[in-house]
């Protein structure tokens, strides 16, 4: 049986769908516990008491259609109006667009082939230095992930249980101050070189506001729809999807109804590819919390850790491993039931917890050796991986940084919670 | 179908709750459209997974490696369609009626459907790569695996 299971370990790394390997964990360990496998299918269809689950499909749906619009180049043409007169402006630029963008796409490796491709040859022209250019955008293509409304934030909020609304409201602050300290480091950078401001009259303005009217709105119909107590996050999602579905194909018509069918069931795919593993890790970690592994994990770490710090580091430490190597859903879905009652026990608030599980990923992201951002960008801007390694290297310095402003200031994450929540 | 899901809740949220029975279904479409999209996900070959192969096996072991990966997911999707189907017998003799008043199984049979079809379409690419494999690699090569 262990056998079995080693070898479903091994297969894992060699290109098995996660979420088999996963079942058959399940599966094998239910048997030879003698407990009937329907158990697995009960697990699974529990999914189906979960309220918040319809945001997911939802929101995927949202993102999938603005991204398969011309909204990335009215966002920049916007942007560069509104942002273009500050010093080092198109790199604050890049930073907000692709906050924003990945905020509301959800998985990053959207940002970077969308935005990548406009941003690199405005940079480039701008006489940013390629190595500098690269290095932004490859850092910045998840850094939108603490921002409402993403994905990984309700996949959170789904497999811990915690309030939705709360988890937007945490991943505010954190998110700003990674934004700021980014900004900050990329507007003193190169600025020996002079650039020419461009003026932009009012009747040029009022157009780039006109061409974004109807997406500008967005962000604040979602937040303010939640916070003002118009709706709950589930059904935000559903106003989104369908905002999003009528400005893109009415007002806009950028995506003709022939597409339609295409965009769906490319996100039913990826709901699809998110479901399955939830459900598979539903089964697996019921059958690890009957046998009270996060239980003897914690007296087992407690025996050498003491301390909430230490351990908070090596969580960190630990999470950007992970986060480097797996995607972040699966990530999420796999460490969240097993670390989360052992950071409750250390009295570690479950939001707090979740915005350094993000800020830890997203970091893990543009990792050395295997972060995905890093081939995304190897691959979108045909440069070997080699050299993303090396430009990308100062922005992940401050990533670590505000990381370690993140985890030991908790109070970051949740003081809007306390003062809005 | 996503689009309905949508229009549901929006429905719901303009008549101010007045449909009793439309979250439920609502979640259970949900599931419906995620397990089918996941079933689409394996046509494409396009579930999450980690790709370490090209690092960690030597190129000739590849071909094999990959056959075995496919009899795998057969034999785990087949085990899940078991699974899957035993939960629907009970539900049949125990599950007495859910939702707009049919029986709870029929809610759930998405979860043997989706999986009975994974397991076959598994199965067929892993006959398929062993036809392939067996073609490229005529008798004699057969001998040194």
């Amino acid at each position: 049986m262990n056998i079995l299971k080693v070898t479903a370990l091994i297969l894992a790394l060699l290109k098995a769908p996660l979420f088999l390997v996963i079942s058959a964990f399940a599966l094998l360990s239910f048997y030879s516990a003698d407990i009937d496998i329907s158990v697995v299918i009960i697990e699974m269809s529990r999914l189906a008491d979960t309220p918040l689950l319809v945001a997911l499909p939802l929101f995927i749906f949202a993102g999938i259609l603005i991204s398969e619009s011309k909204a990335p180049e009215r966002m920049l043409r916007f942007s560069h109006i509104f942002l273009g007169w500050l010093p080092g402006g198109l790199t604050v630029i890049t930073l907000v667009l692709c906050a924003l963008f990945t905020a509301f796409t959800g998985a990053s490796g959207v940002t970077i082939f969308a935005l990548g491709g406009l941003l690199l040859p405005a940079l480039l022209k701008d006489g940013y230095s390629e190595r500098f250019s690269m290095g932004l955008i490859t850092s910045s293509g998840s850094l939108g992930l603490l921002f409402p409304p993403s994905l990984p934030l309700i996949l959170y909020g789904v497999i811990a249980e915690t309030r939705i609304d709360h988890l937007f409201l945490a991943g505010i602050l954190p998110g700003m101050l990674m934004l700021v300290l980014l900004m900050g480091y990329a507007t003193t950078r190169e600025r020996s070189i002079k650039r020419e401001k461009k003026k932009y009259s009012s009747k040029e303005i009022i157009s780039g506001l006109r061409e974004i009217g109807w997406e500008l709105p967005l962000p604040a119909i979602l937040l303010g729809g939640i916070y003002g107590g118009i709706f709950v996050p589930g059904e935000a999602a559903a106003v989104t999807a369908l905002y999003v579905l009528t400005v893109e194909m009415l007002v806009y018509r950028d995506i003709p109804i022939k597409a339609l069918p295409g965009i769906m069931s490319k996100s039913m795919v990826l709901f699809g590819g998110i479901l399955v593993i939830l459900a598979a890790s539903m089964a697996s970690t019921n059958y690890l919390i009957d046998q009270e592994v996060p239980t003897r994990l914690f007296e087992y770490i407690q025996t050498y850790i003491d301390s909430k710090y230490t351990f908070l580091l090596l969580l960190n430490i630990f999470l950007l491993i992970i986060g480097a190597m797996l995607d972040i859903f699966s990530a999420l879905v796999l460490i969240v039931p097993l670390i989360l009652p052992i950071a409750i026990a250390y009295g570690i608030d479950p939001t707090h917890l979740g915005i350094i599980f993000l800020t830890n990923l997203q970091i893990g992201y543009c990792t050395p050796p295997v972060g995905l951002n890093l081939f995304l960008a190897s691959y979108r801007f045909e440069r070997p991986i080699t050299e993303l390694y090396r430009s990308t290297l100062p922005f992940l310095g401050l990533l670590l940084i505000t990381l370690v402003i993140i985890t030991y200031f908790p109070w970051l994450s949740l003081f809007l919670t306390r003062v809005l929540g | 179908m996503l689009f309905l899901a949508c229009l549901q809740i929006f429905l719901r949220s303009v008549l101010s709750g007045g449909l009793l029975w439309a979250d439920p279904v609502l979640r259970y479409l949900v599931l419906w459209c995620g397990l089918l999209g996941a079933l689409k996900a394996t046509a494409l070959s396009k579930h999450i997974a980690i790709d370490f192969s090209d690092y960690l096996i030597p190129a000739t072991f590849r071909p094999w490696v990959a056959l075995i990966t496919e009899l795998f997911c057969t034999v785990t999707a087949a085990g899940l369609m078991l699974a899957a189907w035993l939960f629907i017998q009970n539900e049949m003799e125990f599950g007495g009626s859910g939702l707009l008043s049919l029986p709870t199984w029929v809610w759930n049979i998405i979860f043997p459907i989706t999986f009975g079809l994974m397991s076959i379409r598994y199965g067929i690419s892993f006959i398929f790569k062993l036809l392939d494999h067996f073609r490229s690699h005529p008798p004699n090569g057969a001998q040194n695996k």
